[in-house]
């Protein structure tokens, strides 16, 4: 008996040292493969004239679509604000998923609205459509703003955009995300200038804007966060963009395209079905999809993302915020692995099959429960004395110094790409919040993953994704 | 004396319109932006605005709009200098009652005509 | 993130002295010690490159900053205030004034040249002339040539685009062996600067080149073609029926339609033969455009028999020739097609073609989801 329990305890010792180690190779791996990338894209971006397609008669039309709910706040500045985007042929396309407040009376008023007879086509199923208007003032000859039933999720607002988009192509951001102005351009150019395959999705770099100089819709200035947990995200964001999502794109193993902002290929994303609107992570769930769909279609098709800030986002700047955020994407997540655990380790879909999805099982979702696992052996342990402190010491310093260190490569391929923030002591300040990841943010992430896929197994109830903004109205100065 | 109203996000059309407008005897503003524009709007009356399309802040087609409805301006003649050659953006410029549209690159002696015709229109139905 | 590694590895505790104990500890436990180390002189290092790199970029700034008003207010004074007074005849541009010690500093001429390249993008006629002859007369250009001699190949690539950004020519033996580049990129700037500068014949690569030309490539070489003056421009009907190469053809279609070449028409009624409907549909959209209307008979002829995607083009192209002749035929297809793109694209074109009496007598005869198309389709206010 005392024999099988030491078996059991090498076992899974020697387990999670493999886990470790591999873990700590990919990183070294994206840590290379996503400088490779963005070198390409820096030479690239060193002859590539953006002016040539804004002149062009051969853009492709790009449609916008913002949902909106209760965003009365700030809708009319951001409206104005999609409008004013650098692009020659597009729309924006701007639901109101039945807002309880009065968006729809600023919209009708602001923008001279009024209801046309649009012959709406449900390609994909969603909820109710009240009213389609459109502007009688030709300078917002862009904008058609959908009147709909609350469906209580981002995705079936959204997809009640994409029924009545009318270009080839989509982008797909959330009302309260501030753009780049030239977002558009740089988000076609991908699509654009592949070889062989098919783009189907294309994403950017996010950004927190929480102490960002905002001007009417407009970044004045990239600042890092000055609240704590802002700043833990924004060096999240940065490390998760930069240099992973940049790493897996060198390889066309991109995992999702962020809902902040995505441009997408309408045609495979009607055919996939569109967004579920029962999914917690519904960017992720749609991007799988496309993916399978175009596998199951023998289409040959790239992810591609771009290390540009093109979008900028309020990040959750208290727990109790940020809690309900990751528990919602935790929750996403183990769905999703859920849903389609047919297509891990199945070489039909390609690398989506074989490289992204384990990754992705193994280091993404399982990470959590490894580490709650760990913990309790750790207690196990310590209770019965069989630890080493000197060696466990050493061990934890390393991890935490090998984690620092891919956060600081991270801040420096973006410093080296595009120099964002005022000074250098802005960017030592970023970095300097990598010291207490590990001991503040981590675990808290840990144990809001933990909690959603705890509601998961027991099945809550779904709402839309909406966190308490504090409005950029406000932040600006 | 005529007034001249310069909004464009660009730098450089900036710097030469001022110049060389100034110098054919007009009186010039300059706005860097959108918003800009739309203040600038309520220092005097113009007889011409210059516009470009797309800027930050607000774009050139609702620029245009509320030129149109702003006492300042609602005379004023309109040029829109753009380098989108889109038959959209062109035509729904003339429908908002654009006067001239003119493509980037530009011709800087073309603009100066174009001006001068439009002033002249205007004192002939004055 | 790397998690918290519960790896414990027991041990005896060793204490004096130190080899002994680095010697006694587990391999696992050396190498983690060893990477301690490496990880925090990286960080460190990391550290002074993020600096550096500001600091450098700072600097650059610093130098934009202080050189761009100098060549601007020059441009100002010497191009625009002395040439452009409306008056004819070349005036004399002072270009000694540009020959000022702050330039002779290598990276103030890239400056220069960029901000030239910049002026230039927005100013055409005799003015966008002036700037060619200042790039040329401070020899600016030869540091566009030597980049393009560089090996690099990106080096060479923005060595050809400051010198076809300024109109410059380059010498056929200098630019012909980079069209046939195995790197991507220069063999489509190549190719693009040679369209742009070659006196001979600018269109030849069209004959041979094999391999497809991206949409991005498409964007610039159009952008090229559209804006350089003097150029020849033939008739590209020539490729639509020789090339075998389906994006040249693509690209063709679309030159054809801004230069509305209407004789160019027969070859493009000849493509719809092809067997490819992505090319055929492109070629129904092209005679749209072109609103050819002696196509308009064979489109409606040989609609039954195509794919849905050549199909709406068909009903599109005969909106766009609104020649009344098809409205019995637009009907047809808008009461009778299960398709609602097809019903859409039906009435989009049957209100262009049809009489406001038979509209009103068709609105009578539909049902209420067509009553809605059809209104929609007449809706000024709606584009699409």
């Amino acid at each position: 008996m005392h024999s099988i329990l030491q078996w059991i305890a090498a076992f899974y010792e020697s387990t999670v040292f493999v886990y470790g180690s591999v873990l700590l190779v990919i990183y070294a791996l994206l840590a290379l493969l996503s400088y490779m990338a963005i070198r390409v894209f820096l030479q690239k971006e060193t002859y590539t004239d953006y002016s040539d397609l804004l002149s062009s008669d051969l853009a492709p039309g790009i449609s916008v679509l913002a949902p909106a709910y209760n965003e009365g706040l700030s809708i009319i500045m951001n409206v104005q604000s999609l409008l004013t985007l650098n692009y020659p042929v597009f729309e924006i396309i701007l639901v109101n998923d039945g807002s309880t407040d009065n968006s729809m009376e600023q919209l009708i008023k602001e923008f001279e609205l009024v209801r046309v007879d649009f012959a709406y086509n449900p390609k994909i199923r969603t909820k109710p459509i009240n009213n389609i208007y459109r502007s009688t003032n030709t300078a917002f000859s862009k904008l058609t703003v959908i009147d709909k039933v609350n469906g209580k999720s981002k995705a079936d607002a959204v997809n009640a955009g994409i029924n009545v988009a009318s270009f080839d192509y989509f982008v797909c951001t959330d009302v309260d995300c501030i753009l780049d102005k030239d977002a558009l351009l740089k988000l076609i150019k991908p699509v654009m200038d592949e070889q062989s395959k098919r783009v189907i999705a294309t994403g950017a770099t996010l950004r927190i804007a929480n102490s960002c100089v905002i001007d009417k819709g407009v970044i004045i200035q990239m600042k890092p966060p000055r609240n704590l947990i802002a700043r833990f995200q924004e060096m999240e964001y940065v490390r998760a963009f930069i240099l992973g999502k940049m790493g897996w794109s060198f390889i066309n193993c991109v995992p999702n395209v962020s809902g902040g902002l995505g441009l997408f290929d309408k045609e495979i994303a009607i055919k996939a079905g569109g967004y579920d609107p029962l999914s917690f992570g519904e960017d992720m769930e749609l991007m799988v999809r496309m993916c399978r769909y175009a596998c199951d279609n023998q289409i040959k098709y790239a992810i591609r993302y771009i290390p540009t800030t093109l979008c900028w986002t309020e990040g959750p700047a208290n727990i109790k915020v940020l809690k309900a955020q990751r528990t919602r994407w935790a929750r996403g997540l183990a769905q999703l692995m859920y849903a389609h655990f047919k297509m891990c380790f199945n070489p039909r879909y390609g690398r989506m099959g074989m490289i992204t999805f384990p990754y992705n099982f193994f280091f993404e979702l399982l990470a959590p429960l490894i580490e709650l696992s760990g913990i309790l052996y750790y207690i196990f342990l310590i209770v019965t004395g069989g630890v080493n402190y000197q060696y466990a010491i050493l061990l934890l310093l390393f991890v935490y110094s090998y984690s620092i260190m891919i956060t600081t490569i991270a801040i420096l391929w973006d410093q080296i790409a595009f120099r964002h923030y005022k000074s250098w002591k802005e960017v030592l300040f970023l970095c300097s919040t990598a010291l207490f990841e590990f001991v503040l943010y981590h675990p808290l992430v840990v144990i809001f993953s933990l909690r959603g896929y705890y509601y998961f197994l027991t099945g809550k109830k779904h709402s839309w994704g909406n966190m308490q903004r504090q409005g950029f109205a406000q932040v600006k100065q | 004396m005529n007034r001249i109203l310069v909004i464009d996000d660009d730098e450089i059309i900036q710097n030469v319109l001022e110049k060389v407008l100034t110098k054919e005897g007009h009186h010039v503003e300059i706005a860097k932006n959108g918003k800009e524009g739309l203040q600038k709007l309520d220092l005097m009356p113009y007889e011409i605005v210059i516009t470009d399309l797309m800027m930050p802040y607000a774009n050139g087609f609702e620029i245009i709009s509320k030129l149109k409805q702003h006492p300042n301006t609602e005379k004023a003649s309109i040029i829109v200098i753009s380098s989108i050659t889109q038959e959209d953006s062109v035509m729904d410029s003339f429908k908002l009652g654009v006067d001239e549209y003119i493509r980037k690159p530009m011709m800087v002696g073309e603009l100066l005509l174009r001006v001068n015709k439009l002033l002249a229109n205007r004192s002939k139905y004055a | 993130m790397p998690d918290i590694l519960p790896v414990n590895e027991t041990g005896e505790g060793f204490t004096i002295p130190y080899f002994d104990q680095w010697m006694a500890m587990p391999v696992i436990i050396r190498v983690a010690v060893v990477f301690i180390g490496i990880s925090t002189i990286f960080i460190l290092y990391i550290q002074f490159r993020i600096w550096f790199t500001r600091y450098k970029g700072y600097l650059l700034n610093k130098r934009v900053e202080k050189v761009v008003p100098v060549i601007d207010a020059l441009i100002a004074e010497e191009i625009f205030m002395k040439s452009e007074t409306g008056q004819k005849g070349a005036p004399h541009i002072n270009f000694d004034a540009f020959r000022i010690p702050l330039f002779a500093n290598h990276k103030n001429k890239q400056i220069l040249i960029d901000r030239l390249i910049n002026y230039r993008r927005s100013f055409s006629g005799s003015i966008g002339n002036h700037f060619k002859q200042l790039y040329l007369e401070l020899g600016l250009d030869k540091l566009s040539t030597k980049k393009m001699n560089r090996r690099s190949w990106n080096m060479k690539v923005r060595g050809i685009r400051e010198l076809t950004g300024m109109d410059v020519s380059i010498s056929d033996v200098n630019i012909l062996p980079l069209t046939n580049s195995k790197r991507h990129e220069l063999r489509t700037e190549a190719r693009n600067a040679y369209i742009k500068l070659s006196k001979n014949e600018p269109f030849k690569f069209f004959d041979i080149s094999s391999e497809p030309l991206l949409d991005w490539d498409q964007i610039e070489l159009f952008k090229t073609i559209t804006t350089t003056e003097n150029i020849a421009i033939p008739n590209f009907a020539r490729w639509v029926t020789y090339s075998n190469n389906k994006s040249i053809i693509s690209f063709c279609l679309k030159l054809i339609v801004h230069y509305n070449q209407q004789d160019a028409a027969p070859a493009v009624i000849k493509l719809l033969e092809t067997k490819d409907h992505i090319l055929r549909a492109e070629a129904i959209n092209c005679l749209g455009k072109l609103k050819y209307e002696p196509a308009e008979a064979q489109l409606r002829h040989i609609y039954s028999n195509q794919p849905l995607n050549c199909q709406l083009e068909i009903l599109k192209a005969i909106g766009r020739m609104s020649t009344g002749e098809s409205a019995q035929f637009l009907r047809q297809e808008f009461m009778y097609s299960t398709d609602f793109d097809i019903r859409k694209n039906a009435a989009m074109s049957f209100v262009r073609n049809a009489s406001p009496e038979y509209i009103d007598e068709l609105m009578e005869a539909s049902n209420d989801e067509n009553k809605l198309i059809l209104k929609h389709s007449m809706n000024p206010l709606i584009k699409y």
